[in-house]
């Protein structure tokens, strides 16, 4: 193998050890400013980086090295990113110079990482990557040269796991939200993945405490703080708004000049880089002022802005986000009036109703498939109900069932299903709300009958409204109208009409117009439900 | 140390407070204009767009309109005015969850001596009411500190519900805060939220509007005793005639209810989040 496949092979152990805490790593992000993207950031200069790498062909150490230390420059991505890329091309540096690799390189490499990563940021502070840097290079600095590079290794990532869990103690911001600084252990699990990379059993060995107490609760402490403008804290957490980072290219460019120029747009600014070559990364509330600049100064490249406002109100919804108390399961017959109880946030459906009643072990499979910790279960028939309650009582889980007699009762229940409530409170809820509706339902008599005192003729269209037959005749229409008109006797408001008509010539559209005078005061919706038997469901309320 | 009285002390919104007509037509009363672009054109808030054009033009634009805070010079000719003749500024802003208005006050007012800004951590009339309550304590005359607290108690006491028609503008806009899983738009579904802790979250969700008003006088009755002090002011985008309805179940819910503020309207900078068919009320209990 090359020395080019060797760093490959190093790079991918390192980005594997940060792909698989990227989001744990965005979680832990509120200094200097909860925006929940560190893990992200640090995931994707790493990315440049080894693409970077694997884009050239260069074969030595030495411009080896350089392409290291100028594809993670170029790069970096926030404040994490350029102060890794710094580490990194320190670190570079004393490797171009030397083919043989052993203790007193790594703690040479280590030590000119640290040196360049506390240059470039002007103000350094403690609880921070540069803190869980020079731990790792102090420790390694303490062993012998002699002394196998393994074991320097094992030393230093020890000594670095033990600075991330001290930065909640170091700066306010961390200790308050209970957590470690994102950044400082994003370095330590990139070190990890290196070292594993490098056949270090040690390497992962010990479990590093990252969060004190609850994340969720860290979320809303750090965003109410920090969303913008807050009066600073001792550490003086960024109050821009825009996270600006980007490249200038050119000859002899003047870094200390561009560097006073952002120092006074912002803060959290960062300019590093070399005279042909310069990375800029700053908060600011005026980008344009920065990067038009820039560009005075030569070719700006890579231009990154993002609204960190913006990011920290996403970090606080998705660690605030309820996890689901309660899943919904409800039967239902019918493509269109699956695909609507599943778009009202019902989490299983079960193919069932008149004369297709499910098993209870189906309706039970429903039940143990989510993750929620307890389950409602709509039956939506009265053949059905007994099965749903069994299968409530033979399943693992909490679950209640509302009894729901019709498809119209199913959806109106499930209008106010709640995930977060437990299924008591959910079911309380539900049929509270199913009583307040109506249903009806449109079908065609199977023999000649008397049904409720009227005689009705085998293939008439019947309409039936809470089970008692309302209307009956030959023209689907005219019972769809009487039936309507018999619900709008009672006060409703809103219906909702289940069609499938296939097999009639009636359109949606005619019944819309009957509709439309049967009950003019009510807010009428047809869906395609698609259920058999029934060319008509009607709901009420 | 002097008193504040509404001779010493100028009161501050900016436009989101959605007030009742000519309600800041007053001596010692300003409120900071936000703006609303359609394309190219912009419009300031209530200046140069009433609420009702703001609607009509809704409805008849292609393009959705945007929303942008005042800048940083808006407060600074506004608060260097007020402090010319009134020795205390006190300046109330919607959520600064949901904007940087807030950010953009607290700026300028970090540079003048007395200019005290608040994120009232609510939006639209309900700032009003926090107000009109301040009102009634400068009228009686008060403390600095002890009206500092009272604004403290003002605001954890303030509560803001609401019923939209549809949630597509909250979600298009991005202001929907912690009720961005709630399922709406369908079946007439009536999507209720309150505002809590400066963000939008879910209340509840029902069909047909008698239920929506129903739900809301439920709100009001299991928030309050029966021998709270209410206060409380309505609100609307589009929906006028829902309020006597909405007044009705209330009253009859908690009698003792004083309506302080006449009904207000939205404007186009919270209708613009909000869209049309909105009806509300705010309520603050002392």
């Amino acid at each position: 193998m090359s020395l080019r496949d060797d760093i490959l092979h190093l790079l991918d152990g390192a980005q594997a050890a940060l792909e698989a805490e990227r989001d744990h790593i965005n979680d832990l992000n509120v200094y200097p400013v909860p925006d929940g993207d560190t893990g992200t950031n640090l995931a994707l200069t790493l990315h440049g980086l080894i693409a970077e790498v694997e884009g050239s062909r260069a074969t030595t150490a030495r411009t080896l090295s350089k392409v290291v230390a100028r594809g993670s420059l170029m790069a970096a991505r926030g404040n994490s990113g350029v102060i890794l890329s710094q580490v990194v091309r320190g670190a570079c540096d004393v490797l171009a110079s030397r083919t043989a690799f052993d203790t007193g390189l790594l703690k040479e490499a280590l030590d000119a990482g640290c040196a360049a990563a506390y240059r470039a940021v002007k103000q350094p502070v403690e609880g921070t990557m540069l803190t869980v840097i020079r731990a790792m290079a102090e420790a390694a600095g303490a062993v012998s040269d002699t002394a196998p590079a393994a074991s320097a290794i094992a030393i230093a990532l020890d000594a670095g796991a033990t600075a991330v869990e001290a930065t909640t103690e170091q700066l306010d911001v961390l200790r308050r939200a209970g957590v470690v600084d994102a950044g400082g252990y994003g370095l330590l699990v990139i070190a990890r993945g290196l070292a594993g990379a490098l056949g270090t059993e040690h390497a992962q060995r010990r479990a590093v405490r990252t969060v004190v107490g609850d994340l969720a609760a860290s979320a809303d402490v750090a965003a109410s703080r920090h969303v913008a403008g807050l009066p600073a804290d001792d550490e003086k957490p960024s109050r821009y708004r825009y996270c600006t980072s980007f490249l200038v290219r050119g000859e002899a460019l003047d870094g200390a000049g561009l560097e006073r120029f952002v120092a006074a747009q912002g803060d959290s600014w960062l300019v590093v880089g070399d005279a042909g070559m310069v990375k800029v990364h700053v908060h600011t509330d005026h980008p344009g002022t920065v990067l038009s600049y820039a560009s005075a100064q030569g070719e700006i490249d890579a231009v990154e802005v993002n609204d960190m406002h913006e990011q920290t109100r996403a970090r606080t919804r998705r660690l605030t986000l309820t996890p689901a108390t309660s899943a919904a399961v409800a039967v239902v017959a019918g493509e269109g009036n699956k695909a609507l109880f599943r778009e009202l946030g019902c989490d299983g459906v079960v193919d069932g109703g008149q004369s297709m009643n499910p098993s209870a072990a189906q309706i039970m499979a429903a039940i143990e498939e989510f993750s929620a910790e307890q389950v409602v279960v709509l039956p939506n028939n009265k053949n059905i109900v007994l099965t749903a309650e069994q299968a409530a009582t033979l399943s693992g889980r909490p679950a209640a069932v509302v009894p729901t007699l019709s498809i119209p009762a199913g959806l109106s229940a499930l209008v106010a299903f709640d995930p977060s409530r437990d299924s008591a409170a959910n079911a309380a809820a539900m049929e509270e709300a199913a009583t307040h509706v109506r249903s009806a339902e449109i079908t065609h008599a199977v023999r000649d009958s008397r049904i409720d005192g009227t005689a009705v003729r085998r293939g008439q269209v019947i309409g039936l409204v809470d089970g008692r037959l309302t209307a009956s005749g030959d023209d689907l229409r005219a019972v769809f109208s009487a039936v309507l008109q018999e619900l709008a006797r009672g006060d409703i408001e809103v219906v909702t009409v289940l069609t499938a008509l296939n097999g009639f010539a009636v359109s949606v559209a005619d019944l819309e117009a009957v509709a439309g005078e049967a009950c003019p005061e009510a807010e009428v919706e047809f869906r395609e439900g698609g259920q058999p038997l029934y060319p008509i469901l009607i709901g009420a309320e | 140390m002097s008193t504040l009285t509404l001779e010493n002390t100028a009161l501050v919104a900016d436009s989101t407070c959605d007030p009742p007509p000519g309600y800041f037509d007053r001596a010692g009363m300003a409120i900071v204009p936000l703006r609303v672009h359609f394309g190219d054109e912009t419009y300031r808030d209530y200046v140069d767009l009433s609420s009702g054009a703001f609607f009509a033009k809704l409805r008849e634009s292609t393009v959705h309109p945007t929303t942008t805070q005042p800048t940083a010079a808006d407060f600074e000719t506004c608060y260097a005015e007020l402090r010319r003749d009134y020795e205390h500024v006190f300046s109330f802003h919607l959520s600064r969850l949901m904007s940087g208005t807030y950010d953009a006050a607290v700026g300028v007012a970090a540079g003048m001596t007395n200019v005290h800004v608040y994120d009232t951590r609510f939006v639209s009339t309900a700032i009003t009411l926090i107000i009109e309550r301040v009102r009634a304590r400068l009228e009686e005359g008060v403390e600095l500190g002890e009206l500092e607290a009272y604004v403290d108690r003002l605001l954890a006491n303030t509560r803001l519900v609401f019923q939209v028609a549809t949630l597509e503008y909250l979600r298009r806009g991005g202001r929907i805060g912690r009720a961005s899983a709630m399922v709406g738009d369908v079946l007439g579904i009536r999507p209720i939220l309150q505002c809590r802790d400066g963000e939008l979250e879910a209340y509840a969700k029902v069909r047909g509007e008698r239920r929506a008003l129903d739900t809301m006088a439920g709100y009001l009755e299991k928030h309050t005793t029966a021998d709270d002090d209410i206060r409380l002011a309505l609100f609307h985008a589009e929906a006028p005639d829902s309020l006597p309805p909405l007044r009705q179940r209330l009253r009859a819910v908690r009698p003792q209810t004083r309506f302080v503020l006449p009904d207000a309207t939205v404007g186009a900078i919270v209708g613009t989040h909000s869209g049309p068919g909105v009806f509300a009320f705010a309520m603050v209990v002392e």
